[in-house]
């Protein structure tokens, strides 16, 4: 089954008066339960892609297929609706809402979807005790560090189980040892509940973990590696 | 350009939406104040003309006490004679004698009480504009035709026309009982229903025969040039009251205190009114130059770190915001102007006015005019207003420590 | 509706994260939410004062007059009905507030000075029940009924007139064929109103007294009828034009007397003005206020469109922000005014201008009062205004693409 399929998907930019190609004819296809890291240097169309694929990003021409769904055509809401319930997002940064606490900046998600709060709770509870983050529930983003707010926002992606989560550098702003942490998180979610992973990342050490790693340059799909996992 | 200006300059405009709508705020209480201001005053202006110059004058030299009690008996004697001294000395034209009296007026039909002056045909008119105002017939000219002059509903009232006569019956000077008959000469027309329903005007001669006057008058009425010279020819005119008599001189504030009052009641709530806009656009600026310092937090740190005093940077926030309030001093003053411009042209008038302004005998239609005091007095003050208010955020500054400053984002 | 919780959530404490800003802000909105309500009822408690001081004058909601009564007020004008006709048609249909009265021009002397004067004779119970002027004796004793033979007169009258209780006056009128019909009355009371010049204008004597020595059997000259609300004269207007108003005039307050009538308009069209306007100029700071506030936090709009919020929901929390902020300073703003109301309501002396608040027909006190309606008015004005000004930043806010907002710097 694929999770993701890209048909020849096209972005061009423009930059100053200068076109940039972010996508050139890029075909990709994400099986489910699969662990892809894109990789490129900045400007190598990975963000591009990823918000593609996440529908925050129209492209210019070609076809972006979700969970057998095709979404490049659909309207602002009905993408907004897709994003809810079937992908997760974990951004490089400005991940949370300043004004919310941890454990609110989770619920969100569900609360915008129209979970009971009861319910809302227990699971938000829950999952901020598998990221590592009992008993800082009530603090707001301000009052955490960079790993822990980035362990807030994968709680965040993961909670109503998406079936897929979109990461872009969520290790930018982490040290080493929190990077590894995180990782080793998104390795665990995705053995244990098959969730497919797609993260954009020039971290080499990000991309020891993926089982698959495309390398991109100019907009283009330059490789596409196999791994064994970390 | 001065490098500061031109930066404090460039700062506004780095957020221009925020600063027009601060402008905007400016703007807006400006020209609402200088069109306001500019009716408000144009307005004062001509009630007082209007009420002055329609009967009771600039001055009127009294009997003490007759302002206040009109008895017939408080008199100034020789009063004809006074006047004459008081035009040739003063080198003034306007002014005459007059005296009232209540009298019931009647006709074939018809009897009305009503208020009768004695007047002097040659130099009434310098000092009234009722005689102006005759619409049928004409006004007296010789002082002591049995002549009679009423207004328009007094005639109609009477059911009388020119060539009618009236009896008039009153208390003379002594309090015994006068009558006479006079001849319906003139019929005026005032507009102001109040003045054509209970005025009649005779020749002072005529006056002094049926009241008994004895050649006294109630009053020496002076017009003055104008509004601004009253106090000087106040002192002359004291100067030739006869010693021997007892005479005072009231001027028009005196004879008409509800004048000046209204005026300042009306000033004191419009003044309310005004004050409230200027706090409202003062709250406006400080909340944009609070916005303005805060977001410039680290900036400023970077600058003090490179020795730059709190004080120098306060100044700059206080320039930004002079920057501003000029910008809104004198687009106010401009859309303001044009505003009282077109109504200077077009008349101003709201529903209502009409019969308001007949209280103050002013005209239902109002023409307004800019000084240049209407045109910067609001804004001027809007002006100071602002820059007081920006001394809150520009003091701010005194607390920021640098290194703190440049870590904030 | 699971969206409301978040959504009230996130513009509450959106609303707090920039306390500086907000407290700014709420404290522009009290002060104009204050003035409005403040200035409101000042101007309300004038206005009333001088409508119901009017009314008192009339008297009554409601006159009934000879066709040509009020062109030419003369006995020879007078309702077709007799008093005893009027009272059994009035009283059969049930009306209690009303009083047949003869109302016309006179000369009153005493010993020494004369003045004109409206001579009302009436029935002193009568006058009472619609509250008219000349009710409130301060010195002496009201008129016994009508056959009394005494008169009422001003407090200011009988100053000017040198005359008091127990003294003898002369009251000189017309009868209906022009005879000159005059009478001396015993000044049995003085009575005291709220305007000078009501007391200087009227003189009350028993109605048969008066119907004798003008010598018009039990006719009159005016009905008045007082309803409960002077606001709400149509019915009463309507039932008594059924029943009197077959050959007579049947005319409400608001056109017998037009100055009176056109203030409740005109007050009625200031306070929305004075709302709109203080309004307008809070209104550039509020747009200001949310523009920042939007501009701050582009980046976490990005966020929670990227996650799958609703653009409709991002313009829902920018207003229901907006209309917190709104809510917040009219509560602070209402309960101020309510506050520094109550402290007034024994009345503000303001008779260091009370013969220019005559002008107006004001009287020197001044006691505010806050009508509902203004009050809702008000607040009603601000929420919606409010809800309109801040749609243009709700909206921008709502339209932001995602991944731009996001990665905005």
């Amino acid at each position: 089954m694929t999770a993701v399929r890209c048909i020849d998907l096209c972005k061009t930019y423009r930059q100053g008066d200068q076109d940039i190609k972010a996508l050139d004819h890029v075909d990709l296809e994400v099986e489910h339960s699969g662990f892809v890291c894109l990789s490129a240097p900045s400007g190598g169309g990975k963000t591009t892609l990823l918000n593609a694929i996440g529908g925050l990003d129209i492209p210019d021409s070609g076809e972006v297929w979700v969970a057998g769904q095709r979404i490049d055509q659909l309207s602002k809401g009905e993408l907004a609706a897709i994003r809810l319930t079937q992908i997760g997002f974990v951004f490089q940064a400005y991940n949370l809402i300043p004004v919310l606490t941890a454990q609110e900046n989770v619920e969100f998600v569900m609360q915008v979807q129209g979970v009971a709060a009861a319910d809302r709770r227990s699971k938000s509870q829950a999952i901020l005790e598998e990221v590592g983050l009992k008993g800082l529930e009530d603090r707001r983003p301000a009052e955490m560090s960079g790993g822990q707010q980035q362990r807030v926002a994968v709680a965040r992606a993961i909670v109503s189980r998406p079936a897929l989560v979109l990461a872009d550098e969520p290790t930018a702003n982490l040290d080493s040892k929190t990077s590894d942490e995180l990782m080793e998180l998104f390795v665990e979610l995705n053995n244990h509940h098959d969730t497919t992973f797609v993260i954009a990342t020039h971290d080499q050490r990000v991309m020891a973990y993926a089982k698959r790693l495309i390398k991109m340059l100019d907009g283009r799909i330059v490789e596409d590696i196999e791994q064994r996992a970390a | 350009m001065n490098i500061t200006i031109r930066l404090a300059w460039r700062n506004l405009w780095r957020h221009s939406r925020r600063t027009w709508l601060t402008i905007g705020a400016m703007v807006f209480s400006n020209a609402l104040l200088v069109f306001m201001i500019s009716l408000q005053f144009g307005m004062y202006e001509l009630m007082i003309d209007n009420t002055l110059q329609a009967f009771i004058g600039h001055m009127q030299i009294q009997a003490p006490g007759y302002k206040d009690d009109a008895k017939m008996r408080q008199v100034v004697p020789d009063a004809e004679q006074l006047a004459a001294t008081l035009r040739q000395e003063l080198d003034l034209e306007t002014i005459a004698a007059r005296s009232a009296a209540f009298a019931l007026l009647s006709s074939e039909d018809r009897s009305y009480g009503v208020q009768i002056f004695g007047v002097d045909p040659r130099y009434e008119p310098g000092v009234s504009t009722l005689p102006g105002l005759v619409k049928e017939g004409r006004y007296p000219q010789d002082r002591d035709a049995q002549e009679i002059v009423i207004g328009s509903v007094l005639a109609r009232n009477l059911k009388v026309s020119l060539g009618d006569e009236l009896t008039l019956l009153g208390s003379g000077r002594d309090g015994s009982f006068s009558a006479a008959v006079a001849e319906v000469t003139g019929i005026f027309e005032s507009g102001v229903i109040e003045m054509d329903r209970s005025i009649a005007e005779v020749p002072l001669g005529f006056f002094d025969d049926v009241f008994y006057m004895d050649g006294a008058a109630h009053a020496v009425v002076i017009v003055t040039p104008g509004l601004a010279v009253i106090e000087d020819y106040r002192a002359r005119a004291e100067a030739l009251l006869p010693a021997e008599e007892d005479l005072v001189l009231h001027d028009w504030d005196a004879l008409q205190p509800g004048l000046k009052q209204a005026i300042q009641a009306d000033i004191s709530s419009a003044f309310f009114m005004y004050g409230v806009l200027v706090i409202l656009v003062a709250f406006s600026v400080m909340n944009t130059q609070l916005m303005s310092v805060l977001e410039r937090t680290h900036e400023f740190g970077i600058v003090m770190a490179l020795g730059l005093t709190p004080g120098r940077l306060g100044r700059l926030v206080i320039l930004e915001t002079s920057l501003m309030g000029l910008a809104g001093l004198f687009l106010g003053a401009l859309v303001g102007g044009l505003i009282t411009l077109w109504f200077t042209y077009n008349g101003f008038s709201y529903p209502g006015m009409d019969q308001m302004a007949a209280n103050f005998n002013l005209p239902s239609r109002f023409y307004p005019q800019a000084t240049l005091l209407t045109l910067f007095l609001g804004p001027a003050v809007v002006f100071v207003g602002s820059i007081l208010s920006a001394l809150y955020p520009a003091l701010r500054l005194h607390w920021l420590r640098p290194v703190e400053a440049m870590r904030a984002v | 509706m699971h969206y409301v919780q978040i959504i009230f959530t996130l513009a509450w404490r959106n609303l707090w994260r920039n306390h500086r800003r907000t407290i700014i802000m709420l404290a522009a909105i009290s002060v104009g939410a204050w003035a409005m309500i403040f200035m409101t009822s000042l101007m309300r408690g004038m206005v009333n004062e001088m409508l119901r001081d009017g009314i008192r004058a009339l008297p009554g909601h409601v006159q009934v007059h000879h066709p040509d009564y009020r062109d030419d007020p003369s006995v020879g004008n007078l309702v077709s009905l007799t008093s005893a006709e009027i009272d059994a048609t009035l009283a059969g249909a049930g009306i209690e507030r009303f009083t047949a009265r003869i109302r016309v021009p006179a000369i009153i002397s005493s010993e020494r000075e004369s003045r004109g004067v409206t001579l009302i004779g009436a029935d002193p119970l009568r006058e009472k029940s619609v509250a008219a002027v000349g009710s409130e004796i301060v010195e002496g004793r009201n008129l016994d009924g009508p056959d009394d033979g005494g008169v009422v007169l001003g407090r200011k009258l009988a100053e000017k007139l040198e005359t008091q209780v127990g003294k003898r006056i002369v009251l000189m009128s017309q009868d209906p064929d022009n005879e000159v019909a005059d009478r001396g009355y015993r000044v049995v009371g003085l009575f005291e109103a709220n305007l000078a010049a009501h007391e200087e204008a009227f003189v009350f004597a028993g109605r048969e007294t008066v119907q004798k020595m003008l010598r018009i059997d039990d006719r009159v000259s005016e009905v008045a009828v007082a309803g409960d609300d002077y606001r709400v004269v149509d019915a009463l207007l309507a039932e008594v034009r059924v029943l009197m108003g077959k050959d007579d005039e049947v005319l409400p307050w608001t056109e017998l007397d037009e100055y009176l009538g056109t203030m409740l308009g005109v007050m009625d069209g200031f306070v929305l003005v004075w709302v709109v306007v203080i309004f307008l100029a809070l209104s550039f700071g509020l747009v200001n206020t949310l523009v920042m506030a939007v501009f701050e936090r582009v980046r976490e709009i990005g966020l929670m469109l990227a996650l799958g919020m609703r653009p409709s929901s991002i313009l829902g929390q920018i207003i229901v922000e907006s209309v917190l902020l709104l809510v917040l300073g009219l509560i602070i703003g209402n309960l101020l005014a309510f506050a520094s109301i109550i402290p007034l309501k024994d009345g503000i002396d303001i008779s260091i201008v009370a013969e220019g608040m005559e002008m107006f027909g004001a009287s020197s006190i001044l006691y505010p009062e806050i009508e509902k309606s203004d009050v809702i008015l008000a607040n009603i004005v601000v929420l919606v205004l409010g809800f309109i000004a801040s749609l243009s930043p709700a909206w921008q806010a709502s339209r932001y693409e995602p991944v731009e907002a996001i990665t905005k710097v």
